[in-house]
């Protein structure tokens, strides 16, 4: 479980938020939602331990990311994966090389293993056989998928994206909302920063609950069969809230 | 989760970038091994002034039998000298004629006029005033020492030269390892910037930059003692066949046995442990700069 107290971003002499509440559980497929400009790749990466809020805290299983200890915030990072809106090339500039990186910080893989995996995770987005291909000359949608599956790779228990959705584009929205339903189910947390909610999506999100700009739903997760591969630590689908007011 | 091994993580990530930064530092340690090498040799103009110089202690004659042999064996044992050989009159007067031709009648006038001498020559780091001071000093309380030449009026400008030319070519030899460091520097800077996404990427997914750079300093400075023992031994094998292959450079160089001496093999350690040590401070420092062009 994630959560954030009183959070505060004062940005160029400004406070762009302040007193930020928010949960999320895990076993969910949770959306922020905001405006242009409202901060919400900054909110991810302050829920993901990479920069210190102004104000309050964050806390990942009974420990704070920011005041605790430095190991704690390591390991948590390290059970992450995070698609960001924007991400500078690696050096190797292909498809590959995202995997090839992504296996690095989990602690190295085997060639062979890797390969299988990347090619079974590359179909899974719609790009089998594009582990050649040069990621300066993929298309926005292409570059959000590769990097998904990049990060799939390593299992991560929390997967933040950021924009994933609107970047992935409309032919490929309900693969990626079957594809977290099915991570949500297996007992990991997705936690996505969008603009807006798609509207089909929104039919099983409810209203959502708003916290500063933001607007946080949690998207209906199938309960997973009896005796299915959920964790034991993962909750149902009923448990959690979105925000705490 | 298992720490994954971060040890060569520039030759996975970049390995053509890798590749081509190792061509031209073994190509850049070759030649300063080989300017080392026949630095340690030479002494800079040591070796060269050192087989042009002699001490000569010229004899009284007559000298009773085995005395000359037995000084000039004394004199070989002092620590300054490299030989000493004892010239017996007759040598000496077929040196004389070898160098003076047209003179044989000489002797048949008035006996053999050239005496008997030691010719002594010093080693190339030992041609130093107090050396040769040392010497003539031993030699000249001999008795049957007549005189001792150790050209003392030169000998001020010949230290001089010494000085001078191994100011020049330790100087110079200084500054083409300073230039090399320098491409060491900016390699390293150049591959770190290049894979700074990379390091940000494995960062930001829990791996600690301080194990980043020191594992890639670690691996810098293995790869760079490796490189570095690639440099020496194939300019040693060049010096040791063109020493043998041109023998005059033995004159200003020294013999290729000397390449083996422990003297010359500690020199090389210390070279290669700092070949390392450049390594890994130029990947720490690469790593470094990378970081704040990140911030």
């Amino acid at each position: 479980m994630i959560e954030a107290f009183r959070l505060g971003v004062y940005s160029r002499e400004a406070t762009l938020w302040d007193g930020v509440d928010l949960v999320f559980d895990a076993g969910s497929v949770w959306v922020v939602t905001g405006p242009a400009s409202s901060g919400k790749t900054l909110l991810l990466s302050i829920l993901r331990g990479g920069r210190q809020p102004d104000a309050g805290d964050v806390v990942v299983s009974g420990e704070s990311l920011y005041r605790g200890s430095a190991n704690a915030a390591r390991s948590f990072r390290a059970s992450c994966g995070h698609v960001p809106e924007r991400f500078v090339d690696p050096a190797g500039q292909t498809v590959g090389n995202l995997f090839r990186l992504s296996a690095i910080a989990c602690g190295g893989m085997r060639d062979g293993e890797r390969r299988e995996r990347q090619s079974h995770l590359l179909s899974m987005v719609g790009l089998a056989g594009a582990e050649g291909w040069k990621l300066p000359t993929l298309s926005t949608s292409e570059r959000v998928r590769a990097a998904l599956a990049a990060e799939l790779l390593r299992g991560p228990r929390v997967l933040f994206g950021d924009g994933v959705v609107a970047g992935a584009g409309i032919p490929f929205r309900e693969m990626l909302g079957g594809l977290f339903r099915a991570l949500a189910r297996e007992g990991n947390t997705i936690v996505l920063a969008e603009r807006h909610l798609p509207d089909r999506w929104a039919t099983t999100a409810g209203e959502g609950k708003a916290a500063g700009p933001f607007r946080v739903y949690r998207l209906a997760v199938p309960a997973p069969p009896a005796g299915g591969a959920a964790r034991p630590d993962a909750p149902g689908d009923g448990g959690g809230q979105g925000t705490e007011e | 989760m298992s720490e994954p091994s971060l040890l060569w993580i520039d030759w996975r990530l970049a390995p053509r970038l890798s590749v081509r930064d190792s061509l031209w530092r073994v190509t850049f340690l070759t030649l300063v091994s080989f300017a080392l090498l026949v630095l340690l040799l030479s002494g800079g103009a040591d070796r060269f002034l050192a087989s042009r110089y002699a001490i000569t202690a010229v004899l009284r004659t007559p000298l009773p039998a085995g005395e000359g042999q037995g000084l000039a064996r004394k004199v070989a044992g002092l620590q300054p000298v490299r030989s000493a050989v004892y010239k017996d009159p007759e040598a000496a007067w077929k040196d004389f004629l070898l160098a003076y031709p047209g003179l044989d009648s000489l002797p048949a006038t008035g006996g053999n006029p050239v005496p008997g001498y030691i010719e002594i020559r010093l080693r190339p780091e030992r041609l130093t005033a107090a050396d040769i001071g040392r010497v003539t000093s031993v030699l000249r309380p001999v008795p049957y020492v007549e005189k001792v030449l150790a050209g003392e009026d030169q000998l001020p400008r010949l230290l001089r030269v010494k000085r001078v030319a191994a100011v020049l070519a330790w100087g110079g030899g200084g500054v083409f390892v300073a230039l090399f460091s320098l491409v060491f520097l900016l390699q390293d800077r150049i591959r770190a910037s290049a894979l700074a996404p990379d390091f940000a990427f494995l960062e930001g997914r829990g791996v600690p930059a301080g194990r980043l750079a020191v594992s890639r300093a670690a691996g810098a400075a293995v790869s760079g003692f490796f490189l570095a023992v690639i440099g020496v031994a194939v300019s040693g094998a060049i010096l040791r066949y063109l020493l043998v292959r041109v023998p005059t450079l033995e004159t200003l160089v020294g013999p290729p046995d000397e390449l083996l001496l422990p003297r010359t093999a500690a020199a090389v350690a210390g070279y290669l442990l700092c070949a390392a040590l450049l390594a890994a401070v130029s990947s720490l420092n690469g790593f470094r700069a990378a970081r704040a062009g990140r911030k």
